[in-house]
């Protein structure tokens, strides 16, 4: 699924943000990238997402190497990449709901399939009474909703997430987590990069830990989540 | 409380730099709409006069030529024109009609009989029957020496080469119009994809390709061009109407009517169409071109 060699990163001639990271993601698998702030975490996040190419080293998703991509092969491979931007990334003039259908609308589904999904998954993460209501006037939690809400709603292959529980509570950053945790039993390859390490510990899945644009820990052979839901944890369906 | 607010994913209506696209548009269409009228009626005005002239010649015989009066060697000269293959009338202008020529220029005053003029006999030829005008002069000089016979070519010629550079220059001001135009809309549409740089790049990495962005750009364009096309067009009309009563008011064969044939309305009909179009597709290629150069 995603496949780091020798991966090096610096932008121009500055110092070497990411330093020789080789890791592999196998497809169904939850993993977490934890490190201090400046770490390298959200670099090695934008780079699986095509955001950013490596300056030195190889990344591979979906089986295909990044650096021979088009424009038009890097927005298709795009599509089966959802991601939780740290700071949401939200369309400021368009509603909760416009700012969810939009991978839909992108990638040309029908705009009456898309409103149904669209409106049933703003209701289980706990924002059906928010549909038309515009970035500027929800909470951070709130918006951070959105944010995965739209991450998800292409049904990706990758989900990536930065510092997704930054704004939220320890009770909320928890459900979002087993949220994570539901994505991933379809399939979906889950990656989160956070700082909050307590939060993770709760969680039995495999973490690199990155330090000074170093993976110091890469557990090998990291499959499908081991650990696939716990009875009386929170499913997909109850919200957040 | 709803409010209206846009659904595209690029808020292009918002912008300081798209909002006077229209009236920019409208400029261009109407300076085009005046060029395009123009030309259509100096191409009118060149055939009515070719096919106004052609066939038509004029024979001046010297005043101090027996032949410039009436008797018998002007019966003579009219039946030897007559008699030219070709020739379909032959008829001597009178006196009267000579002076009231003159008369816009000379005053009523003046009598014509005072003065020595050369008699004008009209000549009128069948176009198409290759009438042998070298030869007819020679038979005009046997007849009656020092005639002039004059086929009106080199004056026409002036006036279709002056009625074709107005054309051309016409065109021209279209060409440069359009020209402006495309590059007055890659300037906003420049200005909109700096403007709006995050959200394209939200865009991108959503998965949109360079033309889903482009097609907000150029859907955009084509409102703003045939809204400005459209008011472009509704200001030419009454100032093409208002030139045309005040041409109309001098009368003058040689200006233009500035009157157009039923079939070349929809051309200025069409302007603000293609004023859309242009815009549209000037949008189009400025985006995925600037888009393409992006990492």
């Amino acid at each position: 699924m995603v496949r780091f060699e020798d991966v090096v990163l610096r932008y121009g001639n500055g110092p070497e943000i990411l330093k020789r990271i080789s890791l592999e993601f196998d497809p169904g698998s939850y993993h977490f990238l934890v490190g201090a702030s400046g770490a390298g975490k959200s670099s090695l996040l934008r780079m699986m997402f095509l955001g950013q190419r490596p300056s030195a080293g190889r990344v591979a998703l979906f089986g295909r190497d990044v650096a021979g991509l088009s424009r038009r092969e890097t927005a298709l491979l795009r599509r089966r990449i959802g991601v939780v931007f740290q700071d949401f990334r939200l369309l400021d003039h368009l509603t909760a709901r416009e700012n969810v259908a939009l991978p839909l609308h992108i990638s040309g589904q029908a705009r009456a399939h898309s409103t149904k999904d669209v409106e049933e998954l703003l209701g289980w993460v706990g924002l059906a009474d928010h549909m038309d209501a515009l970035p500027q006037t929800l909470s951070g939690g709130q918006k951070q909703r959105v944010a995965i809400a739209r991450a998800v709603i292409g049904r990706p292959s990758l989900l990536l997430a930065d510092e997704p529980t930054g704004n939220l509570d320890d009770r909320m950053a928890v459900r979002l987590l087993y949220l994570f945790e539901e994505l991933n039993k379809i399939g979906t390859t889950v990656v989160i990069a956070t700082h909050n390490e307590s939060l993770v510990e709760r969680f039995r899945h495999p973490i690199t830990r990155l330090r000074d644009g170093e993976a110091l820990e890469v557990p090998e052979g990291s499959g499908p989540a081991r650990h696939p839901g716990r009875r009386g944890e929170p499913t997909l369906r109850d919200g957040i | 409380m709803a409010r209206k607010r846009s659904r595209q994913p690029v808020p292009l209506d918002r912008d300081a730099s798209g909002r006077y696209l229209p009236v920019l548009v409208a400029i261009m269409v109407y300076l085009a709409a005046l060029a395009l009228a123009g030309a259509l009626s100096f191409n009118k005005l060149a055939e009515r006069w070719d096919t106004g002239l052609a066939g038509a010649l004029t024979v001046q015989v010297p005043a101090e030529s027996r032949a410039s009066q009436d008797g018998p060697e002007l019966n003579a000269l009219v039946s030897a024109l007559s008699a030219t293959p070709g020739v379909l009338s032959v008829e001597p202008m009178e006196l009267g009609e000579m002076t009231a020529l003159l008369e816009p220029w000379l005053g009523d005053t003046v009598f014509a009989i005072d003065l020595p003029l050369p008699r004008l006999i009209a000549v009128t030829i069948d176009p198409g029957a290759g009438v042998d005008i070298e030869a007819l002069r020679q038979k005009l000089q046997e007849v009656a020496p020092g005639s002039l016979l004059d086929d009106h070519q080199r004056w026409l010629a002036r006036l279709l080469d002056l009625a074709q550079a107005i054309e051309i220059m016409a065109g021209v001001v279209v060409v440069l119009v359009v020209f402006a135009a495309c590059i007055m809309v890659a300037f906003v549409t420049r200005m909109g994809l700096a403007a709006h740089d995050q959200a394209i790049e939200v865009l991108h990495l959503i998965g949109a390709q360079d033309s889903y962005v482009a097609r907000q750009f150029q859907n955009h364009a084509l409102s703003f061009g045939l809204r400005g096309g459209l008011l472009g067009l509704a200001c030419a009309i009454p100032t093409l109407y208002l030139v045309r009563v005040l041409l109309q008011r001098i009368d003058s064969g040689l200006l233009p009517e500035l009157s157009l044939r039923p079939y070349e309305w929809p051309l200025l009909v069409l302007l603000p169409v293609a004023a859309a179009l242009i815009t549209m597709v000037t949008a189009r290629i400025t985006v995925m071109r600037t888009l393409a150069r992006m990492p």
